[in-house]
C-alpha cells in the first residue's frame, strides 16, 4: 500500500527534522532567534530548489547529475544580465535553464541513454561554458542594490525564500493533481508499466529534466545576485547536500516515490544541522562530514528500514551462505 | 538508472552450475574499438599537422605521465562499471586520502614497504566498504556520493586541513624513478592494463564480472553472487585511487584533501570515452587506457595551442556527450 508506507517515511522524517531543531533549540540559545531562523531559510532557499531539482529527476527514476554546473551558467548569465532589472534577469535566466533542461530531456529520451552519463558529460561541458561565458573570473553585478534587492529581511523571510516557497508550491500542486505530474510518479515507479498502460515517455522525461533544468538555474541565479557576484567555479559541490536534502526527505532512490513536502523538510533538516554547527563556528569541512556522513546513515536507514526487499536479500544471502557450506565446494 | 533491455547471455531455466569457461559473452560490437582507436590516432594526427611541438618524444612523454594518473585510476574503474555498478564518486577522495596517510607514514619513518602495504590495504578496505552497501542493494552513485564526502571531511579533520608533508626523500623513488627513462607512474599503468585486461578476459572472476554486469537477473539465478563480485570490484577501483594517491604524494612529496580536484571527472570521461558500457557487461582495459590518452593528449594540444581552461573543459564535455551517445546508438543497433 503506497499510501501507508510515504505517510509512516513522512512521520519518520518529519521527526527528526524536529529532533535537529530541538536539539540546537535546547542546547544553543542562539539557534531559536529570529535573526537565525531567517539566516537558515535563507540557506533553505538555495537548497530547496536544488534538492527538488534532483529530487523530482529520482522521483522519475533518472539522476542529473549536471545541476551544480547549470547553477554556475544561471549564476553567470544572472549577474551579466542584472542590467535588465533583477525580474527580467532571473526570469530570463529560469527560461535558459528550462530550455536547456528541455532539451537535455528530449535527447535522453531519443538516444535512450542513461541519464547518468548524459547528465555527466553536461556536467562537464557546462563548467566549461560557465568559464567561457565569465572570461575565466568572477563576474560582479554593475549595482549592488539589486543585492539588496534580493537579500532583504521580511521578518524571517526574503525575496528568495519567498520564490522557493512559491516554486515549492507550485511544483506540489503540479505533481498531485496533474497529470503529467502523476506520470513522472509512473515512469519512476514502474517504467515498463507506465508505458505499457499508455504513458508517453517523452513527455514526463521533457517534464522532468525542463524543471530541473528551471530550477538549477534559478537557485544558481538569486543566489549569485544575492551576493552580487558569481564565480565560474561555483556551486561545484551542490551535488552532495541537494541528493542528501532530498533522500532525507524521504525520496526514493529506487523512483517512484517521494514528495515536495518531504524534500522540503528534508532541506530543512539539513540546514538545521549546518546552522547549528556553523554557530559552534565548525569549518567547512566539518559540515562536508556531517553531510556525507548523514547521506550514508539515509542510505543504510533506507535499506534496513524503508525497503523490505533487502532484508529478504540479506536472508537468501544467508540461506544461500548455509548451503555452500552444507555443500563445501566452490562454485 | 533506466533499465536497458538486457542482453540475453544464458537461456532462463539453466541450471544452477554453469561452466564459465564456455558461455557465450555479450557480442561484442567491433565497431567500439575501432571509434576509440581512430579517435586518438585523429587527434594525434591532427596535433601532428597543425602543432610541431605536440608530437615530439618529450611531450610524448609529459601526455604519457599526465595520462598515466587518469589511467591507472580509469583501470579500477572500469571493473566498477563493467559489474553494472555505474561509477563512483569518491576515487577522488579515497587518492586525496592515501595520499595523506602515505605522507603521514612515511614522515612518521614507518618505512617506505610498511607505508606502501598499509595504504594500499586501507584503500582497498575503503573500497570494500563502499561495495558492501551497494551490494546491500543502495545506489552506487548516492553511496559513493556520501562516502567521498565523509573521506573528505575526515581527512580535514584528521589533518585539520593542513598539507601533510612525507619531511623526507626515502620515497622519493616511487614518485620520481625512472627506469628506462619511462616514468614509474607510466610502468605502473602499462602493467595494470595487461594485467586487469588478462583478469577480465582470462579469469573466472572477470567472466563473472562480465556476466553479471550484462545480465544481472540471469546471472543470479544462475548462482553469480552479485554482492562479492560488487564488493570485489569497487575493491579494485578503490585500490586504483590508493595507487595514484601514494605515486602523486611521493612525487611532489606531500599529501592535502584536494590534492585530485579533477580526478573523479577525467577518470569517468576516460571510461566513458573508452566505450565502456555504462549499463554494464561490456568494456576493455585497453580501450579504458586509450580512453585516458585521449583525455590527457587532447586536454597537453590544447593547452600547447594555447587555449584557455573554460575552452578544454568545454571540449572534453562534449567529447563525453558525443561519445557515450554514439557507443550507446551503435550498441543498440548490434543487438
Amino acid at each position: 500500500m503506497p499510501r501507508i508506507r510515504i505517510g509512516r517515511v513522512m512521520a519518520s522524517r518529519l521527526l527528526l527534522a524536529v529532533a535537529v531543531f530541538g536539539y540546537f533549540a535546547i542546547t544553543d540559545d542562539r539557534f531559536f532567534t529570529t535573526n537565525n531562523v531567517f539566516t537558515i531559510f535563507e540557506g533553505f532557499a538555495q537548497l530547496g530548489l536544488a534538492a527538488l531539482a534532483i529530487g523530482l529527476t529520482i522521483i522519475a527514476g533518472e539522476l542529473d547529475l549536471s545541476v551544480g554546473s547549470a547553477a554556475a551558467v544561471g549564476g553567470i548569465l544572472a549577474v551579466t544580465w542584472a542590467g535588465f532589472g533583477l525580474v527580467p534577469a532571473v526570469l530570463l535566466v529560469t527560461l535558459v535553464g528550462a530550455a536547456y533542461g528541455a532539451l537535455q530531456g528530449y535527447l535522453i529520451h531519443r538516444l535512450r541513454i542513461a541519464s547518468i552519463v548524459f547528465t555527466l558529460g553536461t556536467l562537464i561541458a557546462l563548467r566549461g561554458i560557465a568559464f567561457l561565458i565569465s572570461n575565466e573570473d568572477t563576474v560582479v553585478v554593475p549595482d549592488f542594490d539589486i543585492a539588496k534587492l534580493v537579500k532583504q529581511q521580511i521578518w524571517i523571510f526574503s525575496p528568495f525564500s519567498l520564490v522557493t516557497l512559491a516554486v515549492l508550491i507550485a511544483t506540489a500542486i503540479l505533481l498531485r493533481y496533474s497529470r503529467w505530474g502523476r506520470e513522472i510518479y509512473a515512469i519512476g515507479g514502474g517504467r515498463a508499466e507506465a508505458v505499457a498502460a499508455g504513458v508517453p515517455l517523452w513527455r514526463p522525461l521533457v517534464l522532468t529534466f525542463m524543471l530541473s533544468g528551471a530550477m538549477a538555474g534559478l537557485t544558481g541565479a538569486l543566489t549569485s545576485l544575492k551576493s552580487g557576484s558569481a564565480a565560474p567555479g561555483g556551486f561545484a559541490d551542490l551535488l552532495l547536500p541537494a541528493a542528501t536534502a532530498a533522500l532525507i526527505g524521504g525520496v526514493a532512490i529506487t523512483g517512484g516515490s517521494g514528495s515536495v513536502l518531504g524534500i522540503a523538510v528534508g532541506s530543512l533538516t539539513l540546514r538545521f544541522l549546518i546552522s547549528g554547527l556553523s554557530l559552534r563556528a565548525a569549518p567547512f569541512y566539518v559540515l562536508t562530514l556531517a553531510t556525507g556522513v548523514l547521506l550514508l546513515l539515509v542510505i543504510l536507514l533506507e535499506l534496513l528500514v524503508d525497503r523490505p526487499e533487502a532484508r529478504q536479500r540479506f536472508r537468501d544471502w544467508r540461506a544461500r551462505r548455509g548451503k555452500e557450506v552444507a555443500r563445501a565446494e566452490p562454485v | 538508472m533506466r533499465e536497458e533491455l538486457a542482453h540475453p547471455t544464458v537461456p532462463s531455466g539453466a541450471p544452477a552450475e554453469i561452466d564459465l569457461a564456455n558461455v557465450d559473452l555479450p557480442e561484442r560490437n567491433w565497431r567500439i574499438p575501432v571509434i576509440v582507436a581512430v579517435a586518438v590516432v585523429a587527434m594525434v594526427a591532427v596535433g601532428w599537422i597543425t602543432t610541431p611541438r605536440f608530437v615530439t618524444v618529450d611531450n610524448a612523454l609529459i601526455v604519457i605521465r599526465s595520462a598515466s594518473i587518469i589511467g591507472i585510476v580509469a583501470i579500477g574503474l572500469t571493473f566498477v562499471t563493467i559489474s553494472g555498478n555505474f561509477f563512483s564518486l569518491s576515487i577522488g577522495e579515497t587518492a586525496s586520502f592515501s595520499a595523506i596517510v602515505f605522507s603521514f607514514m612515511i614522515s612518521n619513518d614507518w618505512g617506505v614497504a610498511a607505508a606502501v602495504v598499509l595504504t594500499l590495504s586501507l584503500a582497498i578496505a575503503l573500497g570494500m566498504l563502499q561495495g558492501a552497501v551497494v551490494a546491500a542493494g543502495a545506489n552506487p552513485i548516492i553511496t559513493t556520493l556520501g562516502a567521498g564526502a565523509a573521506l573528505f571531511g575526515l581527512a580535514a579533520v584528521l589533518t585539520d586541513n593542513k598539507t601533510m608533508r612525507t619531511g623526507s626523500d626515502v620515497a622519493d623513488w616511487i614518485g620520481q624513478g625512472r627506469p628506462f627513462g619511462i616514468p614509474n607512474q607510466t610502468w605502473a599503468f602499462v602493467l595494470l592494463t595487461v594485467v586487469a585486461s588478462l583478469v577480465l578476459v582470462k579469469t573466472p572472476f572477470g567472466r563473472r564480472l562480465t556476466l553479471v554486469g550484462s545480465n544481472a537477473a540471469t546471472a543470479t539465478s544462475a548462482g553469480l553472487r552479485r554482492g562479492t563480485i560488487a564488493i570485489a570490484a569497487f575493491a579494485i577501483a578503490s585500490l586504483g585511487a590508493g595507487l595514484a594517491g601514494m605515486f602523486t604524494a611521493a612525487q611532489v612529496g606531500q599529501g592535502i584533501t584536494d590534492q585530485f580536484p579533477e580526478l573523479n571527472i577525467n577518470a569517468i570521461a576516460a571510461v566513458l570515452v573508452g566505450g565502456t558500457a555504462i549499463t554494464g557487461g561490456d568494456g576493455s582495459m585497453v580501450r579504458t587506457a586509450l580512453g585516458a590518452v585521449f583525455i590527457a593528449g587532447l586536454d597537453n594540444l590544447l593547452v600547447i595551442r594555447g587555449y584557455s581552461y573554460g575552452v578544454r573543459v568545454a571540449i572534453v564535455g562534449f567529447a563525453v556527450l558525443v561519445g557515450v551517445s554514439l557507443f550507446t546508438v551503435l550498441r543498440r543497433k548490434s543487438v
